[in-house]
Order: C-alpha cells, then structure tokens, then sequence
C-alpha cells in the first residue's frame, strides 16, 4: 500500500495531534510538526527512534533491523495506515 | 563436548538454540532459525568502507591549532577506542564461535568482528597522519591506568567465557582445580557466563564509544578534524548494528524465543546484568571526567557529557528490559543526532581519493599513459 493516504492523524500521547503527510514517514510528520523525536540512522537498524503504538497501524517501507517489542515502531521507517496513537518512553 | 570444525552427525540448525547446541557443519542460509542474523549480515556487508578511502590529511593542520587539553582529549580518546576495538576485533570470534550452533548466527558474528579490524586499521591510518611515528600513542594504551581499568573490565567477562568453555570442551562438567583455583563447570554455569558476557558486549557497543563520538562530533561542529569525523561516523554506523545484533541475542533469550533455559538464566542474573550496564555507565562517566581535567574544549564540557551518557544509556537499557534508570529525559547534544544519520555518512567520490602511506610518501600513480606502447 502507498503512503499516499492523505488526512490521517497522528496522536502523541499527551502531547499532541497533528496530521500525517502523504509521502513522508511518520518521523518526518512528527518533525515537521517540530516534535523532537531522537533518533541516529533514520534507516530501521539502531532502534534510536523506537516508540508505542497504542492505536491504529503503519506500514514499514524497509524492513526494520532493530530491535522492538511487540508494541512497539520505528517511526524513521513507516507510515501510517489508519489514525495512530503512539507513545514516547 | 568437543568442538568440531564440521560436525559430521547430520543436525537440524532450525531445530538447535543460539548457542551450547550441537556444533554448526554446514554453512547454509537458505533457511534460518533467527532471519535476523542474515538480515544484519547482508546491512553489515552493504557498510563495507576502506579507512584509507577517508582522506584526513587536512587533520594534520587542525590538529596544531588545538589546545593541549583538546589534543588530549582527541588523543586519550583514540587511545580509548583503539583499546575496545583491539577486544571487538578478536573476542566475538574467540568467545562464541566456539560454542555457536546456527550458521546464521555464526557468519554474522564473523562479520560482526571483521569490521571492528576496519576499526582498528582505521585509528592507524588516522595516527599516522597526525605524527611521523606514532608508536608512543599506542604503547600508552598497555600503560595508561585510566585505559587499563577499562581494559580489565572489558575483558573480563570474554576472558572468563573462554577460559570456562575451553575447560567444557577439553574435559566436559566436572569441578577441576587450577593453579590454586577451583573451577566448577556445569551447563548452567556456562550459560551464565554466557548470559553476563552478552551484557558486558552490549554495554561496550551501546555506551562504550559515546564520550569519544561525542568529543569528536564536537570539533566537526567547529570544523576541525573533519577527516577524523568522517571515520568515526562510519564507525558509528557500524556500532549501531552491532547493538542492534547484541539486543536481538539478550531480547531472544528473555523471551523464551530460542533456549528456555536462558530464559530461566535471564530472570536469575537480572540485577547482575542491571549492574554491568550501571557499571559501565559510571566509567564512562569517569572517562568524560579525566578527558576535561587538564582542560575544557569548546561546545563540551563533562557535566553535559555525562547526561548524554545517561541520555543514551536509559534508550539502551530500556531496549533490553533493564528500565530507565536515569533522570535525563532530553537529548543534552541533539546535534549528536545529525552526525549518526546514515545519510550523512556516505563517502563523497571527491573525497575518496586514496591517501596510501608508502616508504617515503613517494606518489606511485600509475595512469594509463604511463605505459605508453605497451600492450596490456
Ligand atoms: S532512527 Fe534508527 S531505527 Fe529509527
Ligand atoms: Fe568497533
Ligand atoms: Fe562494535
């Protein structure tokens, strides 16, 4: 599927709501909303940017080497498929 | 058991646990057990870079502009990264090449140590630019107290690894005496040792080279050591996979995902492993305090090095179930972020002219006029 979708939210828990753009990962959404998230390779292989999904689902477009948990992204590699809720630790 | 260049019982790798199972035999990757493993090969492989491909020439010049605190912490820290490389080159391979059962996971940890060699060869390439003979540098590193505490503590869980498997394969479980020592050597104990020196690695890969990254990122943001820069950040991007690899091995374990017995060993050393990564935490934090001593440098100083430390060790920690025990809850140089972006670290063509160290620096460019008539 393309990451394409136009006029999905994305909900940072307690933060904030901002809406996902069409071509851009979910990191680069966050960004452009000045969302500081950490993060080092931007490529799904150091787990720098990991987070919680706590609703909804995302799609990766490289296949993610680090390490998550089951709940758990790499927003430097996906997009989201529905309205999302996630989480930073 | 034995251990065995090609174990002839036919075995079934899918069916073996990452380690203590029957030795690998057939080098095959058509199927695995943990996909993983291939996976970081094949990332670790599309990262191969030739230290001599970064040209630092222009390092020479910077490094004669800096103050005598700043040349030591450049220099401390390459003497400190030279030492964790030096134990990254050999013991992955010394350590658990014996006692490995998956061929996935046995080329990775091949693959794994070769490229901590390109490390190595890369500090030499980066000395020899800076001095004419740089042998005082590295004969320090076998002196200096500050690196040998770290060396001690780095080498120690391998060393204890080793020592326990070469008895298990030579003599198998039994309790032996040695040189006045009493060694117990029982599966499980094996396993433990194996579970805390899979702790010590991780810390080594996870925090270990932070103080120093961040030291050198600091005079790339003041454009100086820029060469030296582009190699740390190749050494970076390696790094990062190598955790990658040491937190998918922890994480397997604890989740009952390859041998249960680990799982029990995992939930058993627990607080040992919460106190390697503490421990390690507070060396690295030690180093920062020994670099800045004689001196600050610009855009760094040890109290904003040490929250960094912290900063990054809650993000590993909590990565393998160890919590986030520290305070720190932003990143105290977010500009450290820039400089481990794999975008980022891609080896210009213009810069990748290459900087050969020949007797007497004669220039051997040989182009294709050179051979005139002759016939090739
Ligand atoms: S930034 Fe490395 S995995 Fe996302
Ligand atoms: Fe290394
Ligand atoms: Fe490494």
């Amino acid at each position: 599927m393309a990451n394409t979708k136009a006029g999905l939210v994305i909900s940072v828990k307690e933060v904030t709501s901002l809406p996902h753009q069409p071509d851009k990962t979910l990191l680069q959404s966050l960004e452009a909303q000045n969302i500081e998230v950490h993060y080092h390779c931007r490529e799904g292989y150091c787990g720098a940017c990991r987070c919680r999904l706590l609703k909804g689902q995302v799609e990766y477009s490289v296949d993610p080497l680090a390490y998550v948990d089951d709940d758990e992204i790499l927003p430097c590699c996906c997009h989201p498929l529905s309205d999302i809720e996630i989480e930073f630790s | 058991m034995k251990y065995t260049t090609f174990n002839q019982q036919n075995n079934d790798a899918l069916k073996e646990p990452m380690f203590f199972g029957a030795p690998v035999n057939v080098a095959r990757y058509d199927q695995q057990k943990h996909n993983i493993f291939e996976k970081l090969i094949e990332k670790q492989i599309s990262f191969f870079w030739r230290p001599e491909e970064v040209d630092v020439s222009k390092d020479r010049i910077d490094f004669q502009k800096l103050s005598d605190s700043e040349k030591h912490i450049f220099i401390s820290n390459l003497k400190y990264q030279t030492l964790l490389d030096s134990v990254q080159g050999r013991s992955p391979n010394i350590a658990f090449l014996p006692i490995v059962s998956l061929p996935e996971l046995e080329t990775w940890v091949e693959t794994w140590s070769f490229f901590e060699t390109i490390h190595s060869r890369s500090y030499t390439h980066i000395l020899r630019n800076l001095f004419a003979d740089p042998s005082a540098i590295f004969e320090d590193i076998v002196v200096n107290d500050e690196i040998k505490r770290r060396a001690a503590d780095i080498s120690k869980y391998y060393d204890d690894l080793i020592f326990a498997t070469q008895l298990w394969q030579t003599r198998g479980e039994g309790i032996y005496d040695i040189e006045g020592e009493t060694h117990t050597i029982t599966m499980r104990e094996l396993k433990k040792k194996l579970y805390l020196c899979m702790h010590s690695v991780n810390a080594l890969e996870a925090i270990r080279f932070y103080v120093s990254f961040a030291c050198t990122f600091a005079f790339a943001e003041r454009e100086l050591m820029e060469g030296n820069s582009k190699i740390i950040r190749l050494i970076a991007r390696d790094e990062n996979l190598h955790l990658t690899s040491t937190q998918h091995i922890i994480n397997l374990w604890a989740k009952g995902k390859d041998d249960p017995e680990m799982a029990e060993v995992a939930a058993e050393c627990h607080d040992e492993a919460l106190a390697i990564f503490t421990y390690a935490v507070e060396q690295e934090k030690q180093w920062a305090d020994y670099l800045f001593k004689q001196g600050s440098m610009i855009g760094l100083n040890k109290d904003i090095l040490c929250q960094y430390v912290e900063f990054i060790a809650n993000q590993r920690m909590s990565a393998i179930g160890l919590g986030q025990p520290y305070a720190v809850k932003s990143n105290p140089l977010p500009w450290m972020n820039n400089y481990l972006n794999s975008d980022n670290v891609q080896v210009a063509p213009q810069e990748s002219e290459i900087s050969s160290y020949l007797v007497g620096q004669i220039d051997s460019e040989v182009s294709a006029d050179d051979f005139g008539d002759f016939d090739l």
